[in-house]
């Protein structure tokens, strides 16, 4: 592994929708690098463009055009079976509206994504109850998500989103579904966590409080990205 | 698959109890119907084929006699003379004891240890007088105890019309099929058998025993050669062939029916599986950005539809077993009406039956559950917020799955042009055409609410618009569910039509040869040529009663061959009657040449069995040989067996040697009345003697009701598809309705009041449900068409005019709506009951 080369590398990229007869261009000629470790927030108003770059981060979308790798991997010279084996392996999620299964337990929900990478068992309770306990969930292991509070919901799915230790975090929106209290403390236990287990983090967010916790600030506008502003700078 | 994906798919199903109780009834039913159908309909070929194996026991041929039968001497000549040893005499006749139906079986015991095993060994009846006490007989104990009788009593046994007392000296010993096969079966030596039927010094067969190869052969063409003209040997299985091939049509009928309610069961499973593939929408989108692959997805629905089949195939062969001892009465009543004497009191659970059954359960779920397995593997993780796009997919995917249908129908015609007159290429083609129907409900169902969301919005109710619009919003949905209740209305449209049209041609048939006023014959138990001949002396006394203008006279023949069983109606038309048969297609002076003796006319099943034509010539088993019989014409027939031949009674007599007389038709002047006359008649009948009698309307009203009850089965096998139709509507209408709930909650929070929530969904449910009717007339249209010109045709060899009745039609939709609306209660009940914050709050 390199570590001296950029983990997320996206080069040309465009994106299109199509829209009755009409071609909508989401995404135009765009490049960006993320470094390993690295905390970036994407920033934007609804429509730049920024969802979709996730997205097509994620490997759940593919570009028109350009290219996207994630450690030396290009995310399009993989087929879709292979793309989601890469997401399930390297990729952590946080959704706004949390994307928790219904049908499964706090425990459960929090296994799942062990379970997918071959991890069962005691390796897999102990581990997903340490991040629990950082969670401050351990309490309600057994519950299912609809008996949580939005805040609980979005802490379960953070710790889902680093229990089986990916690459690259993708955050869309993390507090938007939250009051400003609760969102606070939520951005503040992602970051906390994100950077004590050294992952890289890519947030969406409309907001520049949100956004002012990264390292770096990519802004985008119209489907490009208009500013770039690291920490410092 | 992961174990946590699994419980996550589970924990969804049983989270909607009532949804999966549904889908497990729907499978359930359908299975339950498929499994007692075959059980039925095995038990009787079962029952049919022991019966026969027991009657025929070893004998690989049989020598049959002409119209009169076989002359005893026949019997001892081969045996003495030719010293031909593996040979039996048998006579056969149905009597009746009480109202039981019985066969008699005239047996030389002597003769008989190589043929029938139950008279070989373990005898325990006095054998002395079994041989030498005239109405000494055997029975099954089962029959013996449904009689009330035991041994040492006697009781009254008519066959035709003598009656006579028969002792019971001990119960048949057990052959290689107990029960079922001895089951209604009476042993007498044959002398008692010969007296009881009035063929003193005759035989009805003669049992043989030839070893296959060539030794075999050359003592058959001895035999063949040594025979008189009327007498020829067939092959024993041919007998039990042609029995089998009469009910082949009837059984396949069964099948079919039993398969639409399967059809039905099998979209059923696909409505449950694709709501919960719907519903679940987001869960598998979130499955899918966490990693789990197209492939696991695919293999969690099928995995939930297999486990869902399991358990509805399991409780559906348990109601099969049920279903299927209700169906056995049905089906064993309408083989005797239509066929033969059937009994069956060993209801078989063949495990073959079953696995059958559950074959077909699995295998339809699995197959119906396919397309949603695969449009949720299918189903991309940015779409999974968004129903929306669901929903503009179903309806940009309408008019293709339109054009699918359009492209099966064409595929039927095809197969109906290619695959000649072959039953099952016409059922493939028929469900071919029903499954294009079904795949042009959700293009019909969007063009139909965009056509009603056309009506200016002044002209209709805001909660008559918003119901419209959620068919149109919902069409994945609402599609699937006006295709299911189209396809079992239909059904009762195509069916139901099918019923009334074969009833009216069957009422008009039976007004053409039903012409004398009154009919006189000896009592007949269905074999139509066992019937004891009416006295000659009654039938001239006949002429003399005051009142009687003319007499007609007629009788039914089995003509016996090896490439079958031919009936011979003989008939001696008096002059002033019409025509006795509708023809169908023949020269134009064809009753001309019939009356003249120079030619007969055949029965449309005839015509189609056999592939004959008007001009041909037909070979006919004669008494003395085969001789050609030209054919002047083809008549409709809904009475006979598979092959009916029209002879004149002059025409008849010139080839064979029965002078009997069966039936006499008693034509009135118009002043006589028939009771008069009938009392008249009775004074003529001597003692001993018995006679059936009955006036016109009578017998037209009795032969209705026996049509009526043979499509009783039918009747319950419709009923079973819109049950599960029903069910299927429900499950949908409750899934669709909950889905709502949310919507509905914002409509109670803005200010409707729960009658108007409740109003909305019923509206809904019953648009849809008069869509569904709307759209299965011209379905069940179309499905009658097929039933009555292509399956009809193909399996009985009948044709007939289509009558479409405006009952049926109204009827059609009647149901529709009702089921609808019946559905939309339940939901419509606890929408309006739940309060707004908590519907919205659950979403």
């Amino acid at each position: 592994m390199n570590t001296k080369a950029p983990l997320l590398s996206i080069k040309d990229i465009t994106h299109n929708y199509q829209e009755g007869d009409k071609v909508r261009h989401v995404l135009k000629n765009l490049n960006l690098q993320v470094s390993r470790s690295e905390s970036v927030a994407l920033l934007g108003q609804s429509g730049s463009g920024k969802s979709t770059l996730l997205n097509l981060i994620s490997g759940i979308d593919y570009p028109a055009s350009g290219d996207i790798s994630i450690d030396g991997i290009s995310l399009t010279g993989l087929n879709e079976k292979e793309r989601t084996l890469f997401r399930r392996k390297n990729i952590g999620f946080v959704y706004q509206f949390f994307n928790l299964i219904p049908t499964l337990t706090v425990e459960e929900n929090l296994l799942l994504p062990l379970e997918l990478n071959g991890i069962k068992g005691r390796e897999a309770i102990e581990k997903g109850l340490v991040l629990l306990g950082r969670v401050g969930l351990e309490d309600r292991r057994g519950s299912f998500p609809d008996r949580l509070s939005g805040g609980e919901q979005q802490r379960l799915a953070i710790a889902r989103a680093l229990v089986h230790d990916p690459l690259l975090v993708l955050a869309d929106e993390p507090t938007g579904n939250l009051d400003s209290e609760r969102g606070k403390l939520i951005l503040g236990l992602l970051d906390e966590l994100v950077r004590a287990s050294g992952k890289t983090m890519i947030i969406v967010t409309h907001s520049r409080e949100v956004a002012s916790t990264a390292d770096r600030i990519v802004t985008m506008k119209d489907g490009a990205i208009s500013h770039d502003k690291r920490e410092g700078d | 698959m992961t174990s946590l994906i699994s419980r996550a798919g589970f924990r969804h199903l049983s989270k909607h109890p009532l949804q999966l109780f549904l889908a497990l009834l729907g499978i359930a039913l359908g299975v339950a119907v498929v499994i007692s159908v075959d059980l039925a309909s095995e038990s009787a070929y079962r029952s049919f084929n022991q019966s026969v194996e027991e009657v025929s026991g070893k004998a690989t041929h049989r020598i049959i006699g002409g119209s009169n039968g076989i002359n005893e001497g026949l019997y001892t000549r081969l045996r003495v003379e030719e010293g031909i040893t593996s040979i039996a005499p048998l006579i056969e006749a149905y009597g009746k004891a009480g109202k039981e139906t019985l066969r008699l079986l005239g047996v030389d015991l002597f003769a008989e240890s190589d043929f029938r095993s139950h008279l070989g060994r373990g005898a325990t009846f006095d054998l002395k007088k079994f041989l030498t006490q005239s109405g000494t007989v055997l029975i099954s104990p089962g029959t013996a105890e449904r009689i009330a009788v035991k041994v040492g009593d006697s009781f009254p046994f008519r066959v035709g019309a003598k009656k006579r007392d028969l002792e019971i000296i001990g119960f048949i010993p057990g052959g290689t099929h107990p029960e079922a096969a001895t089951e209604d079966l009476l042993i007498a030596d044959i002398s008692t058998a010969q007296e009881l039927t009035g063929m003193e010094g005759k035989l009805a067969f003669i049992d043989m025993i030839i070893a296959p190869g060539k030794e075999g052969d050359v003592l058959l063409h001895k035999m063949t050669k040594a025979l008189p003209e009327s007498v020829k040997i067939v092959n024993a299985a041919s007998r039990s062939r042609a029995m089998d091939d009469m009910t082949k049509a009837f059984r396949t009928n069964l099948k079919a029916m039993s398969f639409l309610a399967l059809l039905v069961g099998a979209f059923l499973i696909y409505n449950t599986m694709t709501f919960s593939i719907l519903q679940r929408r987001q869960l598998i989108g979130s499955l899918r950005i966490l990693g789990v692959t197209k492939e696991a997805l695919f293999k969690m629905v099928m995995t939930e539809a297999f486990i869902i089949a399991l358990a509805g195939t399991v409780l559906g062969i348990v109601l099969g077993l049920f279903l299927g001892t209700a169906l056995v009465k049905l089906v064993t009543r309408t083989i005797n009406d239509l066929y033969f004497v059937l009994t069956i009191d060993d209801f078989i659970v063949s495990p073959l039956s079953l696995i059958k059954g559950a074959f077909v359960g699995i295998a339809a779920s699995l197959l119906a559950a396919f397309v949603p397995a695969w449009e949720a593997a299918g189903i991309s993780p940015v779409a999974a917020v968004k129903r929306s796009l669901v929903e503009g997919k179903a309806e940009a995917a309408a008019p293709g799955i339109a054009l699918a249908g359009i492209f099966l129908i064409l595929l039927a015609f095809g197969l109906l042009h290619m695959g000649g007159r072959s039953l099952s290429a016409g059922f493939a083609a028929l469900f071919m055409i029903i499954l294009g129907m079904i795949f042009f409900a959700p293009f019909l169902t969007a063009k139909g609410v965009r056509l009603l969301n056309l009506f200016p919005a002044s002209l209709s109710r805001l909660h008559t618009r918003l119901a419209i619009r959620g068919i149109g919003a919902a069409l994945s949905r609402t599609g699937i569910a006006i295709a299911v209740l189209m396809l079992a209305l239909s059904t009762t449209v195509g069916v139901g039509v099918m019923i009334d049209s074969f009833r009216h041609s069957v009422k008009i048939w039976l007004e053409s040869i039903v012409q004398a006023d009154i009919y006189i014959r000896s009592p007949s138990f269905k074999s139509k040529n066992i019937v004891s001949a009416l006295n000659p002396a009654f039938i001239e006394k006949l002429q003399h009663i005051k009142g009687i203008e003319g007499t007609s006279s007629s009788q039914w023949i089995t003509l016996h061959s090896e490439e079958g069983m031919k009936e011979m109606h003989v008939t001696d038309i008096w002059e002033k009657d019409s025509p006795p048969f509708l023809i169908k297609e023949g020269e134009p002076d064809v009753w001309e040449q019939f009356f003249d003796n120079k030619a007969v006319v055949i029965s449309e099943p005839f015509a189609n069995v056999y592939g004959a034509k008007v001009g041909d010539k037909i070979e006919l088993p004669t008494d003395y040989g085969p001789l050609p019989f030209s054919v002047a014409g083809i008549f409709y027939d809904y009475g006979s067996g598979p092959a009916a031949v029209l002879i004149n009674r002059q025409l008849y007599n010139r080839h064979f040697k029965d002078r009997s007389v069966r039936s006499v038709g008693l034509y009135l002047e118009e002043e006589a009345k028939a009771d008069n006359i009938m009392n008249e008649v009775r004074a003529l009948v001597s003692s001993g003697e018995i006679i059936e009698m009955r006036k016109n309307g009578e017998i037209r009203e009795r032969s209705l009701a026996i049509f009526d009850r043979t499509f009783t089965i039918t009747g319950v096998l419709r009923l079973l598809a819109v049950i599960i139709a029903f069910i299927g509507v429900l499950s949908t209408m409750m899934a669709l309705q909950m889905e709502r709930a949310r919507e509905m909650a914002i409509l109670r929070a803005t200010g409707f009041v729960p009658r108007q929530v409740a109003g909305i969904i019923i509206s809904q449910t019953g648009f849809m449900g008069l869509m569904a009717g709307a759209l299965a007339i011209p379905s069940g249209l179309v499905m009658a068409h097929m039933l009555i010109h292509v399956i009809n045709e193909r399996s009985f060899g009948w044709t007939m005019k289509t009558v479409i009745s405006t009952p049926i039609l109204f009827e059609a939709i009647l149901l529709a709506l009702t089921a609808a609306l019946l559905a939309g209660i339940y939901p419509a009940w606890r929408i309006s009951r739940a309060l707004p914050v908590e519907a919205m709050r659950e979403e």
